[in-house]
């Protein structure tokens, strides 16, 4: 039963790495920006999260919305500031931009919602699921269930709309696209803008299962890291696979080695294959 | 006629060197100038310390227009050997220092050759990853120091024939780092002017001209790489004396911060960019600190503001004021 | 003319103003931002009321103590930074630390320029082993000690026969679970240690520990955790959702006010035990403990908890030393404190080991109701 149940948590773990990678993985992909705030935004998705809980009284469906448009709008303004850089893909300077802008965005948090941890109540982490000797919760479901119809659902649109289109002519040779007519500032907002809304529907769904802090945020994402690029930078689908995959990893690996250094494992994991194959994941 | 343009040409250089001797003698008297305390003399040989960690990734971001993420790991491995060398092997300064660079040299092939073929952010991320994976080897070894790390390093011994240096207070530490930032800045001057560093640049800005000469970029990757290691490295070695202890917060972002920070914040290929760079983070952290979190907020601002809006640095900044007022 | 006579009104004034007696400095170095920034403001702000208790009764010496704190951002490199603020700016006494690494990053810094340094809350052995400092002198209690009392406990009160170790993996955690295989040995204990299972301080998801160690079903999981704003409270809960019937022990202290806040009742039944109640005897009956209590609920409206008995406790003990020997010598001071008693403090009469640890008075409780943290104490 051991081995049962660890399956159900490598895939609980899993689904939220592939979750929180999503965002990371487009951004990184079409605009070819690392976005080093990714962290603090994940924390700012839990706490904007926790206040419409909290402080605004709104039910967890609502406040999962707000966050996410909360979220937007920050990153429809970190993009307009980054705008210039992005242009010209001096790709040195952005990373360096957003981790200032990570840094801001922390010390920001840290004065306006304090430093105590907080708890989202009114969510499904404490609604147990009992199957035979198995057990996880309902907001384990919801993040499976979301992530697999958020991964499907950006799929779809990148691969069957004309919008979608765009974006992959964007990410391919942004010069090119423009030449075309594509309005390449457009395309970089709106991926910029996917990205924090993503990561703050990743941070209300999976923040929940512990104790949200200001000062959290980078270890929280770590492993989306190893997920962007085990899954191939930019691909949809390598993504939530490789996040499953670290996630039944993770689970495996603590379960019957050591869980202290799975971190330490995923890494050296990520460098072996990057030894191995180091082509297929450089770019262009 | 000026008096300036009555000189002759050759007397120019000469004028240069002059200049360069003032300013290192004002440079090696700063902590007397500004006190003579014990502070002044650990506050100039911290930032002394930093300047030169920073230049090993000032060198890679210079010559091969890439941001290491993983020069932490040298600066670890300078510290780390420092602290095991002289404590469980009571090897003096000298030996340390040779073990340092060795190690860092290995080190740094092996990472140089794993990034041979990654560009960009993959370059970074995987510099990053290797950061990660020595973090969790050196907070776990207990051998080496494990999570709480190696304590009581003992004062640095330098032994020079009959006498012996010994770098026990702040102030007798401050010439051996004043001279380790000056190898280092002439080093890298040097650099510049080398056929490594040239041909570095020429593939960094040139791609198609450096192969028609055929240059093997791949060559000059590593070696460029190599050559920053051990930098970084020997001030982690020194900072291990200075502290009198190591731990695995060697590797904390912190140092990553303020790597990428100082190298950025006044500009690229600028000898003393980095070195100005360290003196106003670590001013501002000594002199200006308005708690953690302000201090993130505005370490956070300057960055972002200053790379928006002057891309290369505060160097154009500067450049700009002094076009407007000639 | 009227200039010159208005300048030497001015420096008459100003050279035969009397010459006041100088304050009396205390520093003190917490993280007051990031994760333990909380718990560091909590230490420094029972530092404070401690100083300002002392000043209200005429000051320490005959002089008004001044307080300066700073915060170290539980980062050893920026401790370091502010230690040699407290250098620059002449303090007669540092209480410092929460996270070791940092304490023992500027122990050398303090011992080399004079400085008295106490170490309030770092728990490291390495921190009393006079390498850095051969004067340290710390409060909190350390993993030897905290083993002997969970040791005790599970083998002669519980009667475990099957006992698992949930440990943090660093050299904290490892140290007790280490002192405490020792205690078992020393009890002769005839029960059998099962498994351990490990986790980084930074994780909040334990589900894979917990689903090894429900597998195995102790009697007893004894855990480690020290990450009590978010890495406990999590593991509390989830080891309730995972329904484990073992019994839930704590090792020394690591049950904070935060961990019942966030975790409320799901700490129902959990035994543990610590150096301070407010509530509980021995110490609500020291009258030091009950006018500090008293004070610290006026000024910030909570009781205090043990880390603020210790940043208190550590002033405290500085200021009857200095009283005593009538001197702020780094010295003169520690040596009156290491290897002595002094009365008078919030945990009575603090006697000191030789080599400037406080023996702990230890208190075993179990959680009656969490969420209003209400205890036990337990024989």
């Amino acid at each position: 039963m051991n081995i049962a149940q660890q399956i159900v948590n490598g895939l609980v773990l899993g689904s939220g790495y592939a979750c929180i990678a999503l965002g990371w993985t487009i951004l990184l992909g079409v605009a070819r920006l690392v976005n080093f705030a990714h962290g603090q935004l994940y924390m700012l998705g839990a706490f904007a999260t926790w206040y419409a809980m909290t402080k605004l009284g709104m039910p967890y469906p609502l406040a999962i919305i707000a966050a996410i448009v909360a979220l937007a709008v920050l990153g429809a303004l970190m993009q307009s500031a980054m705008m210039g850089l992005v242009m010209t893909q001096n790709l040195t300077s952005l990373m360096i931009v957003t981790l200032g802008l990570g840094y801001v965005l922390q010390g920001g948090s840290a004065l306006i919602f304090g430093g105590n941890p907080q708890t989202l109540p009114g969510t499904l982490a404490r609604a147990k699921v009992d199957l035979g000797s198995l057990w996880f919760t309902w907001q384990d479901v919801l993040v499976l269930v979301a992530t697999l119809l958020l991964y499907g659902a950006v799929w779809l649109f990148t691969q069957r709309t004309r919008f979608g289109s765009v974006i992959r002519a964007v990410a391919e040779d942004p010069k090119l696209a423009e030449l075309f007519g594509i309005n390449a500032k457009v395309v970089y907002l709106l991926v910029f803008v996917f990205e924090c809304g993503a990561v703050a529907l990743g941070a209300a769904l999976v923040a929940p299962r512990s104790p949200i802090l200001t000062s959290m945020g980078f270890n929280e994402v770590i492993m989306t890291f190893v997920v962007v690029v085990l899954g191939g930078i930019g691909s949809i689908g390598g993504a939530l696979v490789a996040g499953l995959g670290l996630g039944l990893f993770i689970a495996f690996f603590g379960a019957f080695i050591a869980q202290a250094y799975t971190t330490a494992a995923a890494f050296a994991v990520l460098l072996a294959l990057l030894v191995v194959r180091p082509a297929g994941l450089a770019t262009k | 006629m000026t008096a300036l343009e009555s000189h002759s040409p050759r007397s120019l250089p000469l004028l240069r060197t002059a200049a360069v001797v003032v300013l290192v003698a004002v440079g090696f008297f700063l902590p007397r100038l500004l006190g003579g305390t014990s502070v002044a003399y650990s506050t100039l040989t911290t930032i002394a310390i930093f300047a030169v960690m920073c230049y090993g990734v000032d060198v890679v971001l210079s010559y091969l227009g890439e941001v290491s993420l993983g020069h932490t790991l040298f600066w670890a491995v300078g510290g780390y050997a420092a602290a095991n060398l002289s404590v469980k092997y009571g090897l003096n300064g000298w030996s340390t220092a040779a073990a340092t660079i060795a190690l860092c040299i290995i080190a740094a092939a092996f990472l140089g050759a794993v990034t041979l073929r990654t560009r960009e952010f993959v370059f970074s991320l995987v510099t990053y990853a290797a950061a990660v994976v020595a973090y969790e080897i050196a907070f776990n070894w207990d051998a080496i120091g494990g999570s709480d790390g190696i304590v009581g390093i003992s004062a640095l011994k330098l032994p020079f024939g009959f006498t012996t240096y010994v770098g026990a207070t702040q102030e007798d530490l401050w010439p051996i780092a004043f001279a380790l930032l000056l190898l280092t800045l002439g080093f890298i001057a040097r650099f510049r002017r080398s056929r490594l560093g040239t041909t570095a640049l020429m593939v960094q800005m040139n791609p198609p001209l450096a192969a028609s000469l055929g240059i093997d970029p791949r060559k000059v990757r590593l070696a460029v790489f190599v050559i920053s290691a051990p930098i970084t490295g020997l001030a982690g070695w020194l900072y291990a004396y200075q502290r009198a202890y190591v731990g695995p917060d060697m590797f904390e972002t912190y140092f990553l911060v303020m790597m990428l920070t100082a190298v950025v914040l006044v500009g690229r290929r600028i000898l003393i960019g980095p070195l100005i760079g360290t003196a106003i983070l670590i001013a501002q952290q000594n002199l200006l600190s308005l708690g953690g979190d302000w201090n993130k907020i505005i370490l956070g601002s300057v960055l972002a503001l200053v790379l928006i809006f002057w891309p290369t640095g505060l160097i154009g900044l500067f450049r700009r004021l002094s076009r407007t007022k000639a | 003319m009227i200039k010159s006579i208005k300048l030497a009104i001015v420096l008459l004034l100003t050279m035969s103003a009397p010459v006041m007696a100088q304050d009396i400095k205390v520093g003190t170095i917490f993280p007051l931002s990031g994760g333990a920034g909380p718990d560091g403001q909590s230490v420094t702000n029972a530092v404070k009321l401690a100083v300002q208790e002392i000043n209200d009764k005429g000051g320490l010496l005959g002089r008004k103590i001044t307080l300066v704190s700073k915060d170290d951002e539980s980062t050893p490199a920026v401790g370091v930074s502010r230690a040699n603020e407290m250098i620059a700016e002449k303090v007669d006494v540092v209480i410092e630390g929460w996270n070791s690494p940092v304490t023992l990053a500027m122990q050398p810094i303090l011992a080399r320029a004079g400085i008295l340094d106490i170490t309030a809350v770092s728990k490291s052995d390495l921190i009393l082993s006079g390498e850095t400092n051969p004067l340290a002198i710390r409060i909190n209690s350390s993993n030897g000690f905290d083993a002997g009392v969970i040791a005790k406990y599970v083998v002669e009160t519980l009667k475990a026969k099957k006992v698992a170790f949930l440990t943090q993996n660093d050299v904290y955690g490892n140290g007790f679970q280490t002192a405490v295989e020792a205690e078992f040995k020393k009890l002769n204990f005839s029960g059998e240690v099962m498994m351990t299972e490990k986790f980084a301080f930074k994780d909040t998801d334990f589900r894979v520990q917990l689903t090894n160690l429900k597998a195995a079903n102790p009697d007893a999981i004894i855990v480690t955790n020290s990450s009590n704003s978010s890495g406990l409270p999590a593991m509390v809960e989830q080891y309730r959702q995972a329904d484990l019937k073992s019994a839930f022990v704590g090792a020394v202290g690591i049950m904070l006010p935060t961990v019942f806040k966030v975790a409320g009742d799901a700490n129902n039944g959990i035994v543990s035990a610590d150096i301070y109640f407010w509530n509980l005897p021995p110490f609500n009956a020291i009258p030091e403990s009950n006018s500090f209590v008293a004070a610290f609920k006026k000024a910030y409206g909570v009781e205090p908890d043990k880390s603020a008995a210790l940043g208190a406790a550590a002033l405290q003990v500085w200021a009857r030393a200095v009283e005593a020997t009538k001197s702020l010598d780094r010295k003169t001071v520690a040596e009156a404190i290491r290897g002595k008693t002094i009365k008078g403090t919030l945990f009575g009469d603090a006697q000191f080991l030789p080599n400037g640890q406080l023996q702990p008075r230890y208190v075993v409780f179990k959680v009656v109701d969490g969420k209003t943290a209400k205890l036990e104490a337990l024989q």
